[in-house]
C-alpha cells in the first residue's frame, strides 16, 4: 500500500493552536487510547471505535434517527416520551448522525488516509513557516496507529515541516524506535511517580512509560514533559515526578493544570464523570510546584 | 539612526488633558444617543447641536442644492452659522455638528435620476447602493494643503480661474466660495478662543487658548509650519470633509506628519509627549480613517518612524474609536506590529492590518505598476486608495449574488427537468444582468454627479481638478477605477452545494419539494432547512461548497473585468465588500437553499457563514482566514476577513506571536485586510445567554481550544466566570 493511502481513525483536526508545541501548529487527534484517565479532558478520544455524542437540548424530535438506525439503538422511553439511547446496541455505524440534520446526535472518529489528513497539514504550511510551528500528533494515544502516524511523519519529513508526538508513553519501546527518526518533539506526558498510584489513576502501571521516558532521554529526542496537576487525586506525586526528571535530558516541563472542560462531553458520550473530586489547582499551588521543580535544576512551568 | 519604539511616559498635565478629552468624548456620545437613538455606523465624532438649523439658497427649480458655484455659496453660508467649538484640553479647535446633507436638500436633481430601465433593475434585484451618486470615497493628498495652506488654495483657484478662463466659470467660483467659508469659520474660531482665554482662571488653560487662537490665526492664510499647526490643518479638513457626505480619508498619517515632527524636535520646540497629545486631540475631532507603516513606493524599505509609534499611543492613550491601519509587508516594524496587536488585547480594539502583497499584486492586474498599487492607502471602512490621484468609488455598490439566485429559482421552477447545471446558467444570466447594470449605472454616474455633488472638498487635495477646472469624478484625476462590491458569496455557494448534495447526489429531497420550501419560507418544515444548512459549507476545506465558491468568485470577476461601461469606457475593478449590510440585503433577499430564511441576513462579503465548521474541522482563525484569502476578487480592493480573538490566547505565552503569524501568512496568501477584534464581556455574556448568537466563538484554556456554543451551560458558566474574575469592569 502507497503510504499515501493508509488508513487512520482520528476525531479532530484543531488548526492554529498554540498550546500543543512551539508556533502555530495543527493538531491531530488520534481516536482511541489505552490508559483511561479518571481525569480525561477528551473522553470521546477513548474509544478506538467511532461514537455518537448527544446533545438532546438540539433534538427536535423528528424521529429520523430511529429510522436509520440498524440495531434499534434509538428509543424513545415509553413512559416519559424521552429520546434515549441504549449504547450497548451502538455498533458505531453513524448512520443516526447522518440524518440528524439538527446536529443533536453528532458522530465522533472517522477513517481517513495518510494523504486526506496530510492535505489538511499543508493548508497551514505558512502560518508554521512564519512561527516556527508545525503539526502536533496528538489523541488519545497517537502511538496506537503506529503505522498511520510514521507514514504522516515521513511525509511531513519529506515537506520539512516539524513534527511534534504527543504520547503518554504505554507502548512497546520498539514503537519509538520506528519514530524516532522522523519526529523532531515529543511531548511526554506523566502522571505519577509511584506505581499504584499510576495504576489507580490511569489503569496502568507506569513502569514502561518512564523506561521509554529514559531510552529517549538517553537517545537524544528533544522531549518537553507534560504533567497534569490534578487537585485531590495527583498532587502528592509532584515530588515523586520531579526527582524521577531530574536525571534526565528535558528541553522544558510543563505542569497543566486540571480543568473542568471535559466534563460536558461525558454527557454527551452516556458516561459517567470519574474524577468527582478533581479541583482546579490555585495559582499559588502551581507556582509553588514550579519552583519545587526548578529547585532540582528542572526547566519547569505552568500554563 | 535607531528607531526610537520606546512607549511613552506622560506628564501629569498631558495625561490629564487626554483624560479630560476621552471623558468629554462620552459625555458628546451620551448627547448623542439621547437625541439621535443608537447609530449603526461609525461615531464619526461629530458634535450634536439639536436646535441648529439651517436655511440653504436653492439652486435648482426643484428647490435642492445645484451647481458648483451654488453648492460653494451653501457652504460658506453653513460654515458661517454653524457654532464654533473649542476644547480647552484639546490642542486644537473646531468640530463638526452633522452631515451638510442632512440640513439641507442635495442630491440628483429629478431630471438627473437614473432612467427607468435602470431603476427597474435596481427594483428587481433589489439594489439598494447602485453606486450612482456615490460621494467622497477617495483620498486626498494632505500634502497638498501642507504646502500652500488655506490662502494658497485660494490663490490656485483664482489663478487657474484665470488661466483656464472657462466659459463657464461655475466649478472655481464653488471652489472658492467654499475656501472663503472655511477661512471665515476658522476666523470665527480665534475669536472665540480668544474670549475663552479672557475668562478662564487657570493660567496654563489660558495659554492653551491663546495658542489655539495663534495658531488658527496663522492658519486662516498660511500653510502649517509646525506639527501642531498640521494637526490644526487636518482638524480643519476634517471638519469640512465630513460634513460633506462623510469622507473620512487622511492617508498615510506618518509620513504625512514625519517631517513637522523631524523639524519641531530638531529645532527643540516640541516632545513626544506633547506629540502624543496633538495627535490624541486630531482623533478626538474625528475618526478619519489613516495608515500607518508600509514599504515606500520603491519597495525598498519600510515607512515606520517614530512619527508611527507616537500615532499608536495617541489612539492607545485616548482609547476611544479611532481607524489606523498598519499595512502588513514582510519588511514591516515587528515591535510597531506587536506593539498595536498588545493595545488591541488591552482596549478590546485597536488598529486594522491591510495586506501589501494582495493590494500590490492585485491592483497591478488592472494595468497598473505594482508601485502603484503600494502607494494606495488604506483609508476608508475597507478601502483603499493612491492619495489625490485615484477616483476607484469603492464600498459604494452592493451587488447581491442571493439575489440573483433567488431570480434564477424562479426560472428554474418554470421548466420541466431542473438540473443544477441549469440552474447555474440561469444564476450566470440574472449575474450578468447585474453586473451590467451596475456598470450602465456608473455611465451614469460620471454623466450627471459633478453638476449635482461635486467632490468640492476633496477637489482642492487632488492632483488635477483645480489644474484642468474638472471635478475629480470628471476627469479632474488621472485614474478613474470604479468598484463594484459582491456580497453573499458563502450563501450563494453554499445553496448550490446544498442542492448538489441533497436533491441531486443523495435525492433526499426532490427539485418540486425544494421549490416548495423555498416559497413557503420552510413553514413547518424545519428538518428540511437544517437538512439544507447542514452540509460541508464553504470554510471547509476541499468542500464542495468551496469548489462552488470558487466558481462564483470566477464568474462574477469575469463579468466585471470582460468589459469596460459601455458608454464612457470607464474601468471597472471587482471587490467583495458587505460592510455591516447583510442585514438590510438580506431584508430584500428571499428564502435561499442554504436554509436561510427570508430577511435572514446574507453572508459578509466572501467571508464563510458562521458556524461553518464541523465535524472533524473545528473552527480556528486559520480555517477562515484560508477561505477569505482564497476567495478574493483579486484586483486590489480589500474583501476583509474579520476575526474575533479571545483575550486569553493573547495573554498566554505565545499568542502575540501566533497573531503575527497570521497576520504575514494572510499577506502571503493575498488576503488583503483583517479586523480583529478581542472578545468583550459584552458578547461572551450573549453568547452565554444564547449560544446560536455566536457560533464561532471559541474559548482556549490550557492546550484545550472548544466550540464555545458546543459546551453545556455547565462548561459555559465556568469560562464567564473565568473572565469575569479577569475582568476589571
Amino acid at each position: 500500500m502507497e503510504q499515501t493511502e493508509i488508513p487512520g481513525t482520528i476525531f479532530n483536526i484543531q488548526k492554529f493552536s498554540v498550546h500543543d508545541g512551539p508556533g502555530v501548529r495543527t493538531v491531530v487527534f488520534f481516536k482511541g487510547c489505552n490508559l483511561s484517565c479518571l481525569w480525561c479532558h477528551n473522553p470521546e478520544s477513548v474509544s478506538a471505535k467511532k461514537q455518537v455524542e448527544f446533545y438532546p437540548d438540539r433534538c427536535i424530535g423528528c424521529g429520523r434517527c430511529m429510522e436509520a438506525c440498524p440495531t434499534g439503538a434509538h428509543q424513545f422511553d415509553p413512559e416519559s416520551g424521552i429520546h434515549i439511547i441504549r449504547r450497548e446496541l451502538c455498533t458505531g455505524c453513524l448512520s443516526c448522525a447522518d440524518t440528524c440534520y439538527a446536529q443533536a446526535l453528532v458522530g465522533v472518529g472517522e477513517d481517513v488516509t495518510a494523504d486526506d489528513v496530510f492535505r489538511r497539514i499543508l493548508d497551514d504550511r505558512m502560518y508554521y513557516e512564519q512561527s516556527g510551528g508545525g503539526v502536533t500528533f496528538s489523541g488519545g494515544e497517537c502511538m496506537l496507529q503506529p503505522v498511520f502516524l510514521k507514514a504522516l511523519l515521513s511525509m511531513c519529513r519529506a515537506e520539512g515541516i516539524h513534527t511534534a508526538v504527543d504520547t503518554a508513553g504505554y507502548v512497546g519501546w520498539k514503537w519509538f524506535e520506528q519514530i524516532l527518526p522522523l519526529t523532531d518533539l515529543f511531548l511526554y506526558d506523566v502522571k505519577a511517580a509511584d506505581e499504584q498510584v499510576h495504576k489507580a489513576l490511569t489503569g496502568a502501571g507506569n513502569e514502561l512509560i518512564l523506561q521509554n521516558l529514559t531510552r529517549l532521554s538517553k537517545a537524544g529526542a528533544n522531549i518537553i514533559v507534560r504533567i497534569p496537576f490534578i487537585l485531590g487525586y495527583n498532587d502528592g506525586e509532584m515530588e515523586g515526578i520531579a526527582k524521577l526528571l531530574a536525571p534526565l535530558s528535558l528541553q522544558k516541563v510543563e505542569i497543566l493544570p486540571y480543568h473542568k472542560l471535559g466534563n460536558s462531553k461525558y454527557e454527551a458520550l452516556g458516561r459517567e464523570k470519574r474524577a468527582p473530586k478533581a479541583q482546579v489547582p490555585p495559582a499559588e499551588l502551581l507556582d509553588k510546584t514550579v519552583e519545587a521543580f526548578r529547585a532540582l535544576g528542572i526547566p519547569a512551568s505552568h500554563t | 539612526m535607531t528607531l526610537n519604539t520606546e512607549k511613552v511616559s506622560l506628564s501629569p498635565l498631558i495625561e490629564q488633558r487626554i483624560k479630560a478629552l476621552h471623558q468629554d468624548k462620552m459625555a458628546i456620545n451620551n448627547h448623542k444617543i439621547a437625541v439621535k437613538g443608537s447609530l449603526n455606523i461609525d461615531d464619526h465624532g461629530y458634535i450634536v447641536y439639536e436646535n441648529f438649523r439651517f436655511q440653504h439658497i436653492p439652486g435648482h427649480e426643484s428647490g435642492m442644492v445645484h451647481g458648483c458655484r451654488n453648492l460653494g455659496q451653501n457652504l460658506r453660508k453653513f460654515l458661517n452659522e454653524i457654532p464654533a467649538y473649542v476644547n480647552k484640553n484639546s490642542a486644537l479647535a473646531t468640530c463638526w455638528i452633522g452631515f451638510f446633507q442632512d440640513f439641507a436638500p442635495i442630491g440628483l436633481v429629478p431630471e438627473d435620476r437614473p432612467p427607468e430601465h435602470i431603476r427597474e433593475l435596481l427594483q428587481k434585484y433589489g439594489i439598494i447602493q447602485s453606486g450612482i451618486g456615490g460621494m467622497n470615497h477617495l483620498c486626498p493628498d494632505m500634502t497638498i494643503g501642507f504646502e500652500l495652506g488655506w490662502g494658497g488654495l485660494l490663490q490656485k483657484i483664482r489663478y487657474y480661474r484665470e488661466f483656464n478662463a472657462p466659459a463657464d466659470t461655475s466649478f472655481y467660483d464653488g471652489e472658492e466660495e467654499l475656501v472663503l467659508g472655511i477661512q471665515e469659520w476658522i476666523r470665527r474660531h480665534v475669536t472665540l478662543a480668544r474670549s475663552m482665554a479672557e475668562e478662564e482662571s487657570d493660567e496654563t488653560a489660558k495659554q492653551n487658548l491663546l495658542e489655539i487662537a495663534r495658531i488658527n490665526e496663522w492658519l486662516i492664510d498660511n500653510p502649517p509650519r509646525t506639527l501642531r499647526e498640521a494637526c490644526q490643518f487636518l482638524a480643519h479638513f476634517q471638519g469640512i470633509d465630513r460634513t460633506y457626505f462623510g469622507g473620512g480619508a487622511m492617508g498615510q498619517l506618518d509620513e504625512l506628519l514625519r517631517p513637522f515632527y523631524e523639524r519641531d524636535t530638531a529645532d527643540g520646540i516640541l516632545t513626544d509627549e506633547e506629540a502624543v497629545w496633538y495627535i490624541a486631540s486630531l482623533f478626538f475631532n474625528d475618526t478619519h480613517y489613516s495608515q500607518i507603516g508600509g514599504p515606500t513606493p520603491d519597495g525598498s524599505h519600510d515607512m515606520t518612524s517614530r512619527m508611527s509609534f507616537l500615532i499608536l499611543e495617541a489612539m492607545h492613550d485616548l482609547c476611544i474609536p479611532a481607524n489606523i491601519a498598519i499595512r502588513v509587508h514582510d519588511g514591516i516594524n515587528e515591535v510597531l506590529l506587536r506593539r498595536a496587536l498588545e493595545y488591541t488585547v488591552e482596549d478590546g480594539f485597536g488598529c486594522s492590518y491591510s495586506m501589501a502583497q494582495g493590494i500590490e499584486e492585485g491592483f497591478a492586474k488592472n494595468g497598473f505598476p505594482k508601485e502603484l498599487g503600494r502607494i494606495r492607502a488604506k483609508t476608508g471602512c475597507n478601502w483603499t486608495a493612491i492619495p489625490g490621484r485615484e477616483y476607484p468609488l469603492q464600498d459604494v455598490t452592493r451587488c447581491n449574488f442571493a439575489r440573483a439566485l433567488n431570480w434564477a429559482i424562479e426560472d428554474l421552477k418554470q421548466e420541466e427537468s431542473p438540473t443544477v447545471g441549469r440552474l447555474w446558467e440561469l444564476f450566470k444570466k440574472h449575474l450578468h444582468i447585474m453586473v451590467n447594470c451596475f456598470k450602465e449605472g456608473y455611465d451614469w454616474h460620471y454623466e450627471v454627479v459633478s453638476r449635482n455633488t461635486p467632490e468640492i472638498v476633496d477637489n482642492l487635495f487632488m492632483h488635477g481638478p483645480i489644474e484642468r477646472g474638472l471635478n475629480c469624478a470628471q476627469g479632474g484625476v488621472d485614474i478613474m477605477d470604479l468598484n463594484i462590491d459582491g456580497i453573499g458569496l458563502a450563501t450563494v455557494a453554499d445553496s448550490f452545494a446544498a442542492i448538489e448534495q441533497r436533491v441531486v447526489k443523495e435525492k433526499r429531497l426532490s427539485w418540486e419539494e425544494l421549490f416548495r420550501v423555498l416559497e413557503t419560507n420552510y413553514e413547518g418544515a424545519e428538518d428540511i432547512r437544517l437538512m439544507l444548512k447542514n452540509i460541508s459549507r464553504f470554510g471547509t476545506p476541499d468542500s464542495p461548497a468551496e469548489k462552488w465558491a470558487l466558481k462564483i468568485r470566477d464568474t462574477y470577476v469575469s463579468f466585471c473585468k470582460e468589459s469596460l461601461t459601455p458608454k464612457h469606457h470607464l474601468m471597472i475593478v471587482p471587490g467583495m465588500f458587505s460592510h455591516g449590510d447583510v442585514y438590510m440585503y438580506g431584508n430584500v433577499t428571499m428564502a435561499t437553499p442554504n436554509g436561510r430564511k427570508d430577511k435572514d441576513p446574507i453572508s459578509h462579503s466572501s467571508e464563510p457563514d458562521p458556524g461553518f465548521a464541523r465535524g472533524l474541522h473545528t473552527f480556528a482563525p486559520s480555517l477562515k482566514a484560508n477561505a477569505v484569502a482564497k476567495t478574493q476578487a483579486g484586483y486590489g480592493n480589500s474583501a476583509p476577513l474579520h476575526l474575533d480573538i479571545d483575550t486569553d490566547l493573547l495573554s498566554h505565552g505565545g499568542g502575540v506571536d501566533a497573531l503575527v503569524a497570521l497576520l504575514h501568512t494572510h499577506n502571503h496568501m493575498n488576503g488583503t485586510l483583517v479586523n480583529l477584534n478581542c472578545l468583550t464581556k459584552q458578547k461572551l455574556l450573549e453568547a452565554h445567554a444564547d449560544p446560536s448568537t455566536h457560533p464561532d466563538l471559541v474559548v482556549r484554556v490550557t492546550g484545550y481550544s472548544a466550540f464555545f456554543a458546543s459546551l453545556s451551560k455547565e462548561y459555559r458558566q465556568q469560562v464567564v466566570d473565568r473572565f469575569l474574575a479577569n475582568d476589571p469592569g
